[in-house]
């Protein structure tokens, strides 16, 4: 899904690492220079071992204070012991992994939910829904993230939802002020509001066209207030095509706005660094991202406008649409599972830490939303404030443009997101060529 | 005289200007770096791309080296391209001898053999590999980065080192067996030095593929611990949450001007060595 | 003699570590890669007969036909270009700076021993246009043309990635061809030139045939390297726009790991092996006379 991590390519080349060694050590060396690998995957692991894309640094860094303080005793049984792997290499990693039953005690399950899935049929995914009842803690995760969850992931709750985060329009106050804008209501708002920024000289949108998420999750966002909550859920099961006329002119609509030039120049080279930062700088009067983006709001050498400058609000409703502004897309970041192969009593205490402190810990942190409900809830700067409170408002989660595609589907979709609003694809060709990636997977 | 002067200098003007021209088209991206690794991220995201930096932040390169664990990826690189290039090395010029030197049915096939893998894209036998490397045990060592290197960097060596002793001729081989040698002798102590500035060239080009290597290092290497330069290079993105441009920076100019630093030191010989006909076909 | 030079043990001792570690670590994995062609699935999934089916699959995929007009049209252009100005560089260094050229063509050299990620995020940002005009566009503006969205089209993508990779690669070929050129005799070349031919017919006549057999060793090195391109594309476009320019390599890569598809990956490494092959074979039939005749 590629999504909140920056740089999915991230000017990277080819990258992997990570693997927890300790998996690894612990099976091979009890095997010497024999047969060690083939073992079973064992289910007697040495440590905590957790596989992560690099991008992420706020779970480690979580996990680690944890690991000095609330879960220490858990530590000292079974070492916390954190690997990182560069999200574009994470699926041909775990592909290797799985291949030898050597998957961690917990890992990203993949850049996209169908990737979780076949990890999950191959029966490597440890199910929380037993697993916390067990333990019994299923109470310390809020419902809402298990129904995400399980609308993303083939109906099990088989991720945790470290990050719970919504998606929808970040504005600048001040230049929405200035112009004598307001909030938009209607998707046509929205364009007028664009307009009316265009033409006072200012970038109206900011969005990475390297990452090309940002503008397929305009699409779906289109798709889910005109068509309604369930029109991605439709590709998936057959009863809609991509093709069909109205998810084609959902395109057109998004490719009209770049073909007005309202995602400024050179859309398919902005990373999702530079779009941000074009943002923050107050160059750009609108950006569509996730809340997750409140971490570089809060990193004040980078945002140039301040805070309380930046509101926010969701996909405006599509007169006469299905779909209403009260539902938002929500997703729990990268997925992150445990392996069902390698659980026992020492990872269960961890993950029973986990689930008791998680929540709190990091709204106190990192200003950060989980699915984990906290114990209590701290004093919260106005923007987190204001995404909890739209959590808490929100009645239904809708899913983002590639959330039920297969792997290709997605890159297909993500790669030709800039050619599409840069007008070098029409929407017919984008959705033909998504449709067939979908299709042939 | 004047006039012969000017007129030769006039003659040798477009030679000039045109190395000018080439060196500055090469030489200006180094300085380009070497400025950038002490900007700050402000002036690498909002400032002119090839303003010189405001406040040069030599910061950049103590994060570098310390966040960036530089030192671990330098010491891993050094412990698996050294071991691999003298396997590369004595068993390459070894193969080239005994496929051009010796006589016998089939060494044309066998060089050919090795001349396809060349030709095999490097993706290919990266998934067999894993699982044999796993269930060896050799996962978590770096034994799987040298021992592929090794195999990687066969087929130019034989080629090349082929190709060189072809040129040689055999009679001086001969001569050394007259004398009561054996051919392995005759290798070791004929051969081989013979071959030192040819080697030397192939063992530094060689270097510079496997120092640069990416794809094989991203494979097989499964703890940070294990990390050579160039994958430490690209999880330096990642481990400063976005793009760190000044130490990403930083970082890759200690590598880069390492490696001229190295380069420059062999230089003298790699040139002679190349010059010396190591690759000719 | 022939005993000497046929003895079995020392051959052994000479090409046994080498074929040895050949073997088994670059043709048998191949070899099982190559089996992966009749199967479908993947590590995490298992795998299952399918028989031809990969293969006629590749000739009716699109994205391969794609990839592969795109590899060619890369191969075919960078090795002419890289190989050409190489030895335009080395015929510089032999004929024009002589003795002198020692400091030029190092420094010349150097752009190979720059890491890909390096050297792409310095194209990157020389043909930027947004948010900051990068020096080539800026460039551009002076002399009064429109700014270049240069990774927004195929065209111009193409463009940068060969002039990325052409800045890599020159200095290298140069090198590579140097060493051939400074074994011409200098009394050949000085008796024609007391015949009055001009440079470009010493070029012509005697240093192009004379430095055949290191063109061709060099066409064959650089042919090989540009077919499987990877490294270079990733860093600089990363395929796009769009899958526009998507190597085979990547392709594969993409479709082994990413989608999942072993089989069908290892189809198209098979094709893509194929293809150096044959261009290899068609550079050495050419050139076979010229080699083994030396």
């Amino acid at each position: 899904m590629n999504t909140w991590s920056r740089g999915r390519r991230a000017r990277t080349v080819l990258k992997v690492t990570g693997v927890s060694a300790a998996a690894l050590l612990a099976l091979t060396a009890c095997g010497g220079s024999g047969g060690g690998g083939s073992s079973s995957g064992g289910g007697d692991p040495q440590e905590f071992s957790f596989l992560i894309n690099a991008e992420n640094t706020t779970i480690p860094d979580e996990l680690t204070t944890l690991s000095k303080d609330q879960c220490k005793a858990e530590n000292k049984d079974l070492p916390l012991k954190i690997e990182t792997v560069p999200q574009t290499q994470l699926d041909q990693k775990l592909q290797l992994l799985a291949g030898q039953d050597a998957l961690p005690v917990s890992f990203a399950a993949g850049n996209t939910p169908a990737l979780t899935e076949t990890l999950d049929k191959d029966g490597q995914l440890l199910d929380f829904e037993k697993t916390f009842t067990d333990l019994g803690v299923i109470d310390q995760i809020s419902p809402a993230a298990i129904s995400t969850i399980k609308s993303l992931y083939g109906g099990k709750f088989n991720v945790l939802p470290y990050q719970y985060n919504i998606e929808g329009f970040w504005y600048n106050k001040k230049i929405f002020a200035d112009n004598g804008l307001e909030v938009p209501q209607t998707y046509d708002d929205l364009v007028s509001d664009a307009a009316a920024l265009d033409e006072a000289g200012v970038q109206p949108f900011s969005a990475s066209g390297e990452q090309g998420w940002p503008l397929t999750r305009l699409i779906s966002g289109y798709l889910s207030r005109e068509l309604g909550p369930d029109a991605m859920q439709r590709i998936k099961d057959g009863d809609a095509k991509l093709t069909d006329p109205e998810y084609v002119d959902a395109a057109q609509k998004i490719a009209d706005l770049g073909d007005k030039g309202y995602f400024g120049k050179g859309l398919g080279s902005i990373d999702y660094d530079t779009a941000i930062n074009t943002f923050l700088k107050g160059d750009a009067g609108i950006l569509y991202m996730g809340s997750w983006v409140l971490g570089s709001f809060a990193d004040e050498s980078l945002n140039k406008i301040g805070s309380d400058n930046i509101g926010f609000f969701p996909f405006p409703n599509v007169e006469g649409g299905a779909g209403s502004s009260e539902q938002l897309p929500a997703n729990v970041g990268l997925p992150m599972a445990f392996s069902a192969k390698q659980y026992n009593k020492k990872v269960g205490a961890w993950l029973k830490c986990i689930a008791e402190n998680y929540g709190q810990a990091s709204l106190e942190d990192q200003n950060s939303i989980s699915g984990f409900v906290p114990a209590t809830t701290p004093e919260l700067d106005p923007l987190t404030k204001l995404v909890q409170d739209t959590v808490d408002k929100t009645t239904e989660s809708t899913l983002w443009f590639e959330a039920l595609f297969g792997s290709k589907a997605t890159t297909v979709s993500q790669t030709n997101a800039a050619p599409l609003v840069s007008g070098d694809q029409s929407p017919e060709d984008f959705m033909k060529k998504v449709q067939d990636a979908q299709g042939s997977k | 005289m004047a006039t012969a002067f000017v007129s030769r200098f006039a003659r040798q003007l477009p030679v000039r200007l045109l190395v000018l021209v080439l060196l500055v088209i090469v030489v200006y991206p180094l300085v380009w770096l070497l400025l950038g690794s002490f900007k700050t991220q402000d002036e690498f995201l909002n400032g002119s791309t090839w303003a010189l930096p405001q406040h040069w932040q030599f910061s950049n390169y103590s994060d570098a080296w310390t966040t960036g664990n530089l030192s671990t990826y330098v010491r891993n690189s050094v412990l698996t391209v050294g071991p691999a290039l003298a396997f590369i090395v004595l068993f390459g010029v070894a193969a080239g001898f005994a496929l051009e030197v010796m006589v016998w049915k089939g060494r044309n096939a066998v060089l050919l053999t090795f001349l396809l893998g060349i030709m095999v894209p490097g993706q290919m036998i990266l998934l067999p590999l894993f699982t044999s490397y796993f269930q060896l045990g050799l996962t978590g060592t770096l034994w799987p980065l040298i021992i592929t290197y090794t195999a990687i960097g066969l087929p130019l060596t034989v080629f090349m080192m082929a190709t060189y002793f072809r040129a040689i001729p055999r009679e001086i081989f001969e001569a050394a067996v007259l004398d009561g040698a054996s051919m392995l002798r005759a290798f070791f102590s004929i051969g081989f030095p013979m071959a030192r500035n040819a080697v030397f060239t192939v063992a530094l080009v060689q270097f510079f593929f496997l120092w640069n290597d990416l794809l094989i290092a991203l494979t097989f290497t499964n703890t940070s611990d294990l990390r050579t330069i160039q994958v430490g290079l690209l999880n330096f993105t990642g481990e400063f949450g976005q793009t760190e441009y000044g130490p990403l920076f930083a970082a890759i100019c200690i590598n880069v001007f390492g490696c001229l630093a190295l380069y420059l030191f062999l230089n003298q010989k790699v040139m002679k060595g190349l010059a010396g006909g190591a690759v000719k076909g | 003699m022939d005993r000497v030079l046929g003895d079995k043990k020392t051959i052994l001792m000479l090409l046994g570590p080498a074929l040895l570690v050949y073997t088994l670590v670059m043709l048998v994995p191949v070899l099982i890669s190559l089996g992966y062609t009749f199967f479908e699935g993947n590590a995490i999934t298992g795998f299952s007969f399918v028989g031809l089916d990969n293969i006629t699959r590749l000739f009716h995929d699109p994205d391969v036909r794609h990839a592969l007009w795109f590899t060619l049209k890369y191969a075919v252009i960078l090795t002419t270009l890289q190989v050409a100005l190489g030895y335009g560089m080395a015929i510089l260094y032999v004929f024009a700076l002589k003795r002198g050229s020692g400091v030029v063509r190092t420094l010349l050299f150097f752009p190979v021993v720059l890491p890909t990620v390096a050297v792409a995020l310095l194209f990157q940002k020389f043909f930027e246009i947004a948010p900051q005009t990068g020096p080539v566009n800026a460039i551009l503006n002076s002399l009064g043309f429109a700014s270049v969205d240069w990774f927004g089209d195929a065209g111009h993508a193409f463009v940068v990635l060969i002039l990325m990779d052409l800045w890599r690669s020159a200095g290298f070929y140069a090198v590579l061809l140097y060493a051939g050129l400074v074994d011409i005799p200098e009394e050949m070349l000085e008796a024609a030139r007391l015949e009055g031919a001009g440079t470009l017919q010493l070029i012509r006549h005697i240093v192009v045939p004379l430095s055949m057999p290191v063109l061709l060793s060099s066409l064959v090195f650089s042919i090989n390297g540009t077919l499987k391109v990877f490294d270079s594309v990733v860093a600089l476009t990363n395929g796009g726009p769009g899958s526009e320019t998507t190597p085979l390599t990547l392709y594969m890569f993409q479709t082994s790991f990413s989608y999942g598809e072993y089989g069908y990956g290892a189809s198209i490494a098979l094709m893509l092996t194929v293809l150096c092959l044959l261009f290899t074979i068609f550079v050495f039939r050419s050139s076979r006379r010229d080699v083994t005749e030396s």
